[in-house]
């Protein structure tokens, strides 16, 4: 194995390893310069040199232990993080997505109206001379001609083959699009301006018809604003991503782009009343499900821990049971659960007799998934506190025994506290960890049932996480903007909470 | 009554009716998935037949790609459990028996960074390999490969931190031995370090299978066909709300693909508890 570590082999594969990778993310990087994604390539750029420096000279041992790692964090922990924190400072949702640029020709592209002569005509995609063209027909006047980008080209009936409705189908040196070559005509024709006169021009609508149209609003490059040329309206970029009418703030072009408007996403949060509302009731459902979970978990928990404390008969087949809802796959156990609650044909109603609604009513719905997390959780806190019940001296149980405590009172008085205090930041993890428990609420409830009429995306049963997911990616409006800023809120409130738990837990003291 | 009777009793009260909570589910998705109709119903908590039309719909019908799912879940699970732990060992070896300036503040920032919930960032990580996407197809939003970079970055923090935890345990006498006898930094990891703390780097490598075959949003986010699907994505959109009809098949899907995860889980069962004490990998 050594000659693997350590002499002109070792090396030999050590530089080929390096050469590898280094070249991959070479090749990446290139590309990704080619797309404008300055970012990623300088990222990528560093990691060559970072890895060609430290695996390739002697310049830091640690290093070469750390690189790999180092790496992978920063591209998709801490590079996330970053730009989570970014994407909080910018008005960035459907609508504006973009980039300015983008969006200027965006704009420019849809700023165009049909003619008030109304005209339109039947035609055909091609080419002259290599170049883009048109074929069209007015099939009522008769009229035809070829239209390219500089000019505009009369036709004579007689020079050309008309189909059984009479538009052309051949002209001379008109050259039809193949059918391969239709699957790359959208490029090529999309949005192209083909000549009518000195005011007009031809845009397509489909392969089949062009309009007559003319461009409404011009871009002025000097004033970065829009003109509508026919209104003579002005349309100026309003610092939130739009180009808009300076005294009607709701007249913007679309589509906008995403631009920085730095804390407002923060400040929405707190003024805005149709953010603010059900982020308040979403946070206190979050907190009670969260503490409620820890509470029953860990009562189950222990009384389980407690009732098997004692080597009593069948104690192992009692353990290995009780740990099968923990090592179950939970996505698996969710979604059991859930078909479990389902009106109809769930054998929740079934044992009980019932035809309750579990996921239509917002509080069945949110003891149901109380219930499904206990399941879920209180093996956790039965081999936790198992453990922890051992670890307690029973000299202190048998000195209360003998100054005549009883069994409860053991319990309150020295059980119960010492174990708080030995579980304290165990409690207060799991407090975090449900507080975030995504999966749960999006596979049982998926944060239902809402009140669809409102237009609300809140459910009764969505915490937090699967709130900002829903805002993020829902069905509706899908603001980035502010799923990374309540997003970051949630993490200074998790980790200000594990932070709290781990110097309880004196984990930090042992750092030196 | 005798005294073994009163003090006893409570305590096997308890225990059944708790193991009859736990099993609950358990048994009515076995008994689900051997009765023939596909559909989810019970009419009776007792069996009345044993068929296994809906394990023969699972590899045959051609809808429900289920082996690929499963092998989906295989590969990827594997690949981050072993390229995680080879990483992270590294990681961890360095902070636990290496001094170097920085040391300190460097385990700081990775208790922080693995604090971070990897759900908080996913529209920052779909949105940055949405971009990917345009340059690499290959690595970028929708791929397999995307997934399991984005798997590996993830699982860093929390590997590298529960890792270094196993590591502190492993006594450092004969690294410093072999610095002794004169063998390098890289040598004595290669050389002494792994094929010590070997067994450690199995277990933290099975746990990390069990975390990432559970993951479910980010799999749910970026595999969108269905033949790339891990078996947890599969599953779920496969019954997709309708409980009613493809229980059946879904009931057998689930008790295949749970076997091997509780298998492993239980005969870790010793090292998970110690875990979680010190760095929660599960709960």
């Amino acid at each position: 194995m050594s000659y693997l570590i350590r002499g002109k082999i070792a090396l030999f594969i050590k530089v080929i390893v390096v050469t590898l990778f280094v070249s991959i993310l070479l090749l990446l990087a290139q590309s990704a310069f080619a797309q404008k994604e300055y970012v990623i390539a300088t990222f990528l750029l560093i990691a060559v040199l970072l890895l060609s420096l430290t695996y390739l000279t002697k310049i830091s041992v640690p290093l070469k232990f750390f690189i790999p790692g180092i790496l992978l964090l920063t591209a998709f922990v801490v590079g996330p993080i970053l730009y989570t924190v970014a994407m909080s400072g910018f008005n960035y949702k459907t609508g504006n997505i973009i980039s300015k640029e983008e969006a200027i020709v965006q704009i420019k592209v849809r700023g165009i109206e049909p003619a008030p002569s109304g005209l339109t005509f039947d035609i055909k995609l091609g080419t002259v001379d290599g170049k883009p063209a048109i074929l069209a027909s007015d099939i009522n006047t008769p009229e035809y001609f070829i239209s390219t980008l500089e000019e505009r080209i009369p036709l004579v009936a007689s020079s050309l083959t008309l189909n059984e409705y009479g538009v052309a189908v051949e002209a001379p040196n008109f050259t039809p699009l193949t059918d391969s070559e239709f699957s790359t005509a959208d490029k090529l024709f999309t949005g192209t301006r083909f000549t009518f006169d000195d005011q007009y021009f031809i845009a397509l609508e489909g392969f089949e018809a062009g309009v007559v149209s003319q461009q409404i609003l011009e871009f002025v490059p000097e004033a970065d604003h829009f003109k509508n040329l026919v209104t003579g309206a002005i349309y100026t970029d309003n610092g939130r991503g739009n180009y808009a009418l300076a005294d009607d703030k709701s007249a913007i072009l679309e589509p906008g782009w995403r631009a920085p408007i730095w804390f407002e996403n923060y400040s929405n949060i707190v003024t805005d009343s149709r953010v603010r509302g059900p982020l308040i009731r979403v946070f206190i459902w979050t907190v009670v499900f969260a503490l409620l979970t820890v509470l029953t978990t860990f009562a189950l928990g222990l009384l389980l821990a407690l009732a098997l404390n004692k080597p009593i008969r069948g104690r192992r087949i009692y353990r290995s049971i009780l740990v099968l809802p923990y090592a179950m796959p939970s996505v698996m156990s969710i979604l059991i659960w859930g078909g479990m609650f389902n009106t109809e044909f769930g054998a929740i109603n079934a044992l009980l007799g019932t035809e309750i609604a579990w996921f239509s009513d917002p509080n069945f719905a949110r003891v149901a998934v109380i219930l499904v997390n206990l399941w879920l959780g209180f093996p956790y806190f039965y081999l936790i506190s198992s453990g922890s019940l051992q670890a307690i001296p029973s000299e202190l149980m048998e000195a209360a025994a003998i100054d005549g405590a009883n069994p409860r009172q053991i319990f309150r008085k020295i059980t119960l506290p010492l174990l708080l205090q030995i579980l304290s930041p165990l409690l207060i993890a799991s407090f975090a960890f449900n507080f975030n428990n995504f999966n749960l609420i999006y596979l049982l409830t998926g944060g239902g049932p809402r009140n669809e009429l409102d237009g609300e995306i809140a459910g009764a049963t969505d915490i937090l996480i699967s709130y900002t997911y829903k805002i993020a990616f829902g069905t509706g409006t899908q603001d980035l903007g502010l799923a990374s800023a309540i997003s970051l809120i949630i993490f200074l409130l998790v980790a200000s909470i594990s932070l709290y738990s781990l110097r309880k837990s004196k984990v930090l003291e042992t750092f030196a | 009554m005798n005294k073994w009777l009163r003090q006893d009793l409570w305590r096997h009260i308890v225990g059944i009716s708790i193991c009859l909570f736990a099993l609950f589910p358990l048994y009515l998705v076995i008994i689900s998935s051997f009765s023939s109709s596909g559909s989810l119903q019970l009419s009776s908590f007792i069996p009345r037949e044993i068929s296994f039309a809906n394990y023969s719909k699972l590899f045959n019908d051609p809808t429900i790609p289920y082996l690929t799912w499963v092998k989906n879940s295989l590969l990827i699970a594997g690949s981050v459990a072993v390229l995680s732990v080879m990483i992270g060992t590294a990681s961890a070896f360095a902070f636990s028996r290496l001094k170097f300036k920085g040391r300190k503040f460097g385990i700081q920032l990775l208790l922080l960074v693995q604090m971070f919930p990897a759900i908080l960032a996913i529209s920052a990580v779909y949105v940055i390999m949405e971009r990917v996407y345009n340059f690499a197809p290959g690595i970028g939003l929708g791929t397999q490969p995307g997934l399991l970079l984005v798997y590996l970055g993830g699982a860093m923090g929390v590997n590298i931190w529960l890792l270094k935890g196993f590591v502190d345990s492993i006594p450092a006498e004969l690294d410093e031995a072999a610095k002794i006898d004169g063998a390098s930094e890289v040598q004595t990891f290669w050389l002494i370090f792994v094929p010590l703390a070997s067994p450690v780097l199995a277990v933290v490598a099975l746990l990390s299978f069990i975390g990432t075959f559970n993951e479910f949003i980010l799999a749910r986010l970026f595999l969108v066909d269905m033949e790339s699907r891990t078996v947890a994505v599969g599953l779920q959109q496969f019954i997709g709300g309708q409980y009613s009809q493809n229980w059946g098949p879904f009931a057998a899907g689930s008790i295949l693909a749970s076997i091997p995860i509780v298998i492993i889980f239980l005969s870790l069962q010793k090292y998970i508890v110690s875990g979680l004490t010190a760095g929660s990998v599960k709960g």
